[in-house]
């Protein structure tokens, strides 16, 4: 092994030290040479005989010296230095050109480096967990319900973890966020929380950096409640401080003790998590229905040593039609699945990441063919010196070697530009990516960012260097000769070359203008619609109420109750309500649903709804229209009769034909004997609970007063500017109660562009990308142009001296431009209507092949085209034909 | 006049031959240069400058590993000795070599 270790020195100390080398193997042949002489001497030969006879028997010197460093390898090093010496020079001749290339893919490669980083930190970076190849994300699914993928109840979750043998463990999350107060002597300040089981660290194997995580019975009540801090929390909210471990804090009244802090870096579930506190469990909980009736954990597994995510699986599916058969009355249409923990997280953030991994993609093809022609150019411009390298017998992948090496550098250079972009374009990415779109925040480079940039680098100089390196290549000398004897000439071969790189350039830029015009349109599209409600001049502000101090109905009616009295009351206030969540922002709650008098059915029961609570006040404050019956009052409340309201898309599809109003329905749990039943007393128009892409849901709404909810929003329609508004609002919340923290304050705009954000996002970086590969791909066609007016200014002339007029001259080369860019847009259209299916499930009422989107932006290229023709055209035109003659 | 060898059998041939003078004891280019000469008794057409490129092959292969040194007659040369890993390949090529030879006879026996 050291033999090998040792030959390996040699050889790169022959490749680092040539001349070292080459002195030691001088010294060798004289040494050599001298010793030989010495030997004939002996034999009694002249001194200038026995040197001839040496020499004679070693052979050549030059070739001895020659073969050595072929066999050191330094020729081909020093071949290549050369080479690239030469391309310095040869860039450093042409500085204009080679900093328009240089630029050009800084472009094309920044974009792609800063949109790589962002897949890099979503799709490939490993979870900062232990062994997360071992990790999976467990589900509840029914055909049914057209559930799919939705998290699981807690009887459920418990029993999968008891008999799911491939799984070594199993945790879980409540999928909400649940929002505590933290009240010191700072004030109060809302913290984020998750709710996790006992064994939720030890599962995704992470470790608490003072003091320690969860224990596995810490998932079920005891006496004494305890949280773990989050390493943001612990540094923003306590300083820092190792002593805050043990410390009893006060969280939403209640006094928990600090066990832990996690590591830095560590933020599951969410981004922004502050506490992890444990379920807190009753030990009896599995007797209550609910247990197994409401679905709203995450589960977690962690796949046993050996065991396939397959074989897991399949035992899964087993154990939930299992538990189908034991409880009909909960299970009776859910089954179970589950996928690696990657692949869920990741989940719908694919789909448009890789869409503008695609289109930064074409942008630098658009840049590589850019470069390609520029280089082409170049080489025209060399033909001479090509020529007469060929002539004088330099070998042909000499010549290809020696443009690929300038191309390389060239590359190399853009490059290392282009990582500056991109490092400015992942910072951008990053304050313009809207909160909580991707699942990290940071996505800084790294070895593998670092690692594709070098290898696109290389490929794209290999790809911009081809044309010109085969062009040379494949000249014959005579041929070269000829050509490179008239001034600037540059052969029919060379013009197609080019003429084929801004087809290909204009093919391009038409399928990133058609892709960006399809998400214009569907983002208009999604603007126009109506969401239900009327956003304009709303301020909300969401509140939770701590459980230890608002425990019962009453005083929690009663805050609300003053809240939106005292805010009504505001000068500039029209109208306030609460309602426990938003449109437009995440589903709500969901639930079975059953009318009074119909049977139960299969269909009946795979029925799903959303419901809310709200204040009486809510309809008339988002102006949301009573189609029929009455608003809720303040008499609906605790001991009256209990009443619903219900939206029209329920209305249509569970009453067609029929008077809702006088109805009575159940929800939230299955008919039986102990249902409560509501009348419903009213019908309203549909608000898009989730975004303007998804059509209204059925919903359910019940009066506040007759349930008792601690978290709600507060809605406030303004008549002036609703930002203005917010500090009263919180001077009330304050009077009420100081030691309450609010959770946020937005607009109801605010709160719908966010449901927007992703298209709006998508649709920005499209079109910036779009007018990007444009503008480079028009720069290509003039650039093409304007070489064929220089190569044809004789043939102008020629033109202009036998009587043609400006036009037809004009007309010749925007002719030509015009034809490039037909082909180009010919074959972008037919690529485009094949390629745009990749956008298909990002659109909303727009077709992929939407005819309006693909002329428009057809037209808006082939114009730019047309301008791009109009300056070469009149140059031509100015060509004064005696100069022109007189030049050859 | 001798017959002429293909290169590619030289190279080969050459490369054995170096292993083996370098297996009695350590030695500069010309020593080995001589001491082929006298075992192959001119047989092999070689001119002796193709014995430094063989040398550096070898060296870096890991074969023979080389250091400047005195000679008797107090001239510094490179001396070149057999590493371990080359005494070994020589077992080894010295083996193939002899089932290469002995395969060729085989062949050329039968025809004849």
């Amino acid at each position: 092994m050291t033999d090998l270790l040792r030959g390996l020195l040699v050889r790169l100390r022959a490749i680092l030290h040539p001349r070292a080398a080459d002195q030691d193997l001088d010294d060798e042949i004289r040494f050599h040479l001298d010793q030989e002489t010495a030997r004939y001497l002996a034999q009694g030969l002249s001194d200038d005989e026995a040197r001839r006879r040496a020499m004679v028997a070693f052979g050549g010197v030059q070739q001895t010296r020659e073969t050595h460093r072929e066999v050191r390898g330094s020729r081909l090093v020093e071949e290549v230095i050369g080479d690239a010496r030469f391309a310095f020079r040869a860039l450093g001749r042409s500085p204009g050109l080679a900093s328009a290339a240089v630029v050009t893919l800084a472009l094309g490669v920044g974009a792609i480096t800063a949109i790589f980083s962002a897949v890099n930190a979503v799709m490939l970076r490993p979870l900062p967990f232990a062994e997360p190849e071992r990790l999976v994300m467990l589900w509840e699914e029914s055909a049914e319900r057209e559930w799919v993928r939705v998290s699981a109840s807690p009887a459920n979750f418990l029993d999968w973890r008891e008999q799911v043998s491939g799984l070594e463990a199993a945790a879980a999350y409540a999928e909400f966020n649940d929002r505590i107060t933290l009240l010191d002597e700072k004030g109060p300040q809302l913290l984020s929380s998750a709710l996790v089981t006992g064994d939720f660290f030890d599962v995704l194997g992470v470790r608490a950096q003072v003091g320690r995580g969860f224990r596995a019975e810490e998932t079920w009540r005891r006496a004494s409640p305890v949280v773990v801090l989050s390493d943001r929390a612990w540094r923003t909210k306590f300083g820092g401080d190792p002593g805050v471990v043990g410390r009893m804090v006060d969280l939403d009244g209640r006094r928990v003790e600090v066990i832990g802090v996690m590591a830095a870096g560590f933020a599951f579930p969410w981004e922004d998590v502050d506490a992890w506190r444990p379920f807190d469990w009753n030990v009896d909980a599995g007797n209550h229905a609910s247990f197994r009736r409401a679905h709203w954990l995450r589960v977690i597994g962690r796949l046993a040593p050996g065991v396939t995510i397959e074989q897991a699986g399949q035992q899964l599916a087993t154990v939930a039609g299992r538990l189908r058969e034991q409880y009909p009355e909960t299970n009776a249409t859910l089954g179970a699945g589950m996928t690696p923990l990657r692949e869920f997280l990741v989940g719908d953030t694919r789909k448009p990441l890789l869409i503008l991994l695609g289109a930064v993609t074409l942008l630098l093809l658009i840049s590589c063919a850019n470069v390609g022609n520029l280089l082409l150019v170049q080489a025209g411009n060399r033909a001479r010196e090509v020529s007469v390298r060929l002539a004088l017998g330099a070998g042909r992948m000499r010549l290809v070697r020696q443009a690929v090496t300038e191309s390389l550098v060239l590359s190399f250079l853009g490059g290392a530009a282009g990582l500056l972009v991109g490092a400015l374009g992942t910072r951008l990415l990053a304050a313009m990516l809207p909160a909580g779109i991707l699942r990290v925040s940071d996505f800084g480079m790294d070895w593998r960012v670092l690692a594709f940039v070098l290898l696109i680098v290389t490929v794209s100089g290999l790809l911009f260097g081809m044309a010109p390196a085969l062009w040379n290549a494949g000249r014959q000398p005579a041929e070269a000769l000829r050509e490179g004897g008239r001034s600037g000439g540059q052969g029919q071969r060379s013009r197609r070359w080019g003429s084929a790189l801004v087809v290909a350039e204009v093919a391009l830029a038409l399928l990133l203008t058609v892709g960006a015009g399809l998400l214009v349109r569907s983002f208009i599209e999604l603007r126009r619609v109506d969401p239900g409600f009327e956003p304009d001049g709303v301020v909300t502000v969401s509140l939770v109420l701590p459980e230890a101090r608002y425990d019962s109905a009453p005083k929690i009616h009663a805050f609300y109750d003053q809240l939106v009295e005292r805010v009504s009351a505001l000068p500039g206030i029209s109208d306030a309500a609460v309602v426990r969540q938003l449109p437009l922002g995440r589903p709500s709650w969901s639930s079975g649903f059953a009318v009074a008098g119909r049977p139960v059915t299969a269909a009946s029961q795979a029925v799903d709804v959303v419901h809310r609570e709200i204040s009486p006040e809510y309809f008339r404050t988002l102006r949301v229209p009573l189609l029929r019956g009455r608003q809720f009052t303040r008499a609906d409340g605790q001991g009256s009769e209990p009443v619903v309201i219900i939206n029209e898309a329920l209305a249509r599809a569970q009453f067609r034909g029929q008077d809702p109003v006088g109805q009575r329905v159940s929800y939230d749990r299955e008919p039986d004997s102990t249902s409560n039943w509501y009348t419903i007393v009213g019908v309203v128009g549909s608000e898009h609970q989730q975004s303007p892409a998804q059509a209204p849901l059925m919903e359910i709404f019940s009066p506040l007063h007759q349930e008792s909810m601690r978290g709600m929003v507060l809605v406030a329609r303004t008549t002036g500017d609703p930002a203005t508004a917010a500090p009263a609002i919180h001077r009330i919340v304050a009077d009420l109660d100081p030691t309450l923290a609010i959770r946020s304050t937005q607009t109801l705009n605010e709160v719908a562009a966010r449901s927007v954000a992703l298209q709006r996002f998508l649709m920005t970086l499209l079109v910036a990308f779009a007018a990007v590969g444009a503008t480079l791909a028009v720069v290509g066609v003039y650039g093409v142009l304007a070489q064929v007016v220089r190569q044809r200014t004789r043939e102008m002339g020629i033109r202009i001296a036998l009587g043609a007029g400006t036009g037809d001259v004009q007309w010749l080369v925007v002719r030509h431009g015009l034809v490039l860019a037909a082909v180009g847009l010919a074959i972008g259209a037919a690529v485009a209507l094949v390629a745009t299916r990749a956008v298909r499930g990002i659109l909303y009422g727009v077709p992929a092949a939407d005819p309006i989107t693909f002329a428009v932006a057809a037209s808006l290229l082939g114009l730019t085209v047309l301008a791009a023709s109009w300056l070469p055209a009149r140059r031509a035109s100015r060509a004064d034909p005696a100069v022109a003659l007189r030049s050859e | 006049m001798p017959p002429r060898p293909t290169a590619d059998v030289v190279r080969g041939t050459l490369d054995l031959l170096v292993l083996r003078t370098l297996a009695l004891q350590p030695m500069h280019g010309w020593g080995i240069s001589q001491r082929i000469e006298q075992v192959s008794r001119g047989l092999l057409d070689v001119n002796q400058g193709s014995l430094y490129p063989a040398l550096q092959r070898l060296e870096q292969k890991g074969w023979i590993a080389s250091r400047w040194q005195v000679t008797e007659n107090n001239r510094r040369a490179k001396y070149y000795e057999l590493t371990s890993l080359g005494r070994r390949s020589l077992g080894i090529e010295t083996a193939e070599w002899r089932r290469y030879v002995a395969t060729v006879e085989l062949i050329l026996g039968g025809a004849s």
